[in-house]
């Protein structure tokens, strides 16, 4: 946990009184004193730091190098037409100073690659896989299990959306439960079905914080809302696999 | 006796194939005839659990009795009468 404890003020035991009946004073703390990084201000990013923020994470870094742009708009739910053409992390953090100014947020307008991923990752206790594509979920998931720091990983497509938890040398990490990528082009996504997964991040998130096992740690929950289904998909460690297994140091 | 091979789909392919199916094959079956039999189908739904050559597209995530199978060889894994195949296709937008 990155800078100075903070402990509960009267504001802040005033602004969670309907959640520290269910974290506790402890834990609310610990959510205070957390830091974590949202890769993607995206469909997924925008309701995960809005829900992270409002749960009372203090430090949260949003990285995106893309701006804001009309077609956005049916799923990226921090931004509106006056925010067209500007940076995405800038906003965000904009929005979330707004809803609360005590959180420390720092925005990153940078594009992941293997040289930047490190850097962006540096001081977080955990890292939310936010992205839209998985060259650069793979970068975000090598480097976490690297640094030792879990990983919320959610993707979506139209009504579907899947969700892992990998909890570096305690669970199956990205690769191993998505080895090979789908192809195509962007999907055509519902708002609601990133909304429901980027909640759903700040969840396995929060569950991380105040100790409790992840819904999604070596499993893909997938979410249909088409019938209205969640599904679990177990996924287990890939003893060869390039992240986590023996396959890691050969590049 | 139970003849059938048991398949069940997640998201897209359930949505493509419906689930709870109960298919039945030439035996010996595999994970290929399986994909094929639900390919043929459903030509719809083939575009999108095949590739170009007709093989099982390489993302799709399949599960022979709830365990992955994976790798090269996995169209090959044996399916036998009562047996349970599942598909996923996983998803990538964010
Ligand atoms: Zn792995």
């Amino acid at each position: 946990m990155a800078g100075r404890h903070r402990d509960l003020s009267d504001r802040d035991r005033e602004r969670y009184l309907r959640q520290i009946p269910l974290v506790g004073e402890e834990g609310q703390e610990n959510l205070l004193n957390a830091s974590i990084c949202i890769a993607g201000a995206g469909g997924l990013g925008c309701p995960a730091a809005l829900y992270l923020a409002a749960a009372g994470v203090g430090h949260i870094r949003i990285v995106d190098d893309d701006v804001v742009s009309m077609s956005n708009l049916n799923r990226q739910v921090l931004y509106g037409e006056a925010d067209i053409a500007k940076s995405k992390a800038g906003i965000a953090a904009e929005k979330i100073r707004s809803l609360d100014p005590g959180i420390q947020v720092e925005p990153r307008d940078v594009t992941l690659t293997e040289e930047t991923v490190f850097p962006v990752t540096e001081g977080m206790d955990i890292v939310v896989d936010a992205l839209d594509n998985y060259p650069a979920r793979y970068l975000l998931n090598a480097v976490a299990q690297e640094r030792g720091i879990p990983l919320v990983h959610a993707a979506v497509s139209g009504y579907f959306g899947q969700l892992l938890t990998v909890l570096p040398g305690r669970s199956a990490c990205l690769q191993c439960a998505v080895p090979n990528p789908p192809a195509g082009n962007p999907p055509p996504v519902l708002g609601v079905t990133a909304g429901i997964l980027g909640c759903m991040q700040a969840g396995e998130a929060l569950r991380i914080l105040l100790g409790d096992e992840p819904l999604a740690k070596d499993a893909l929950v997938v979410w249909d809302g088409k019938t209205g289904s969640w599904e679990k998909i177990r996924v287990r460690r890939d003893p060869g696999c390039s992240a986590c297994g023996r396959g890691k140091n050969n590049g | 006796m139970d003849d059938t091979i048991h398949v069940r789909t997640f998201a897209r392919f359930r949505e493509l194939f419906g689930d709870g199916l109960e298919i039945a094959v030439a035996a010996p079956a595999t994970v290929r005839s399986v994909a094929a039999e639900l390919a043929r189908v459903n030509p719809a739904g083939a575009r999108e659990l095949l590739d170009g050559e007709g093989n099982l597209s390489k993302s799709v995530i399949v599960m022979v009795n709830r365990e992955r199978v994976a790798g090269a060889g996995r169209e090959d894994v044996p399916v036998h009468p009562g047996d349970e195949v599942a598909f996923y296709p996983p998803v990538a937008g964010g």
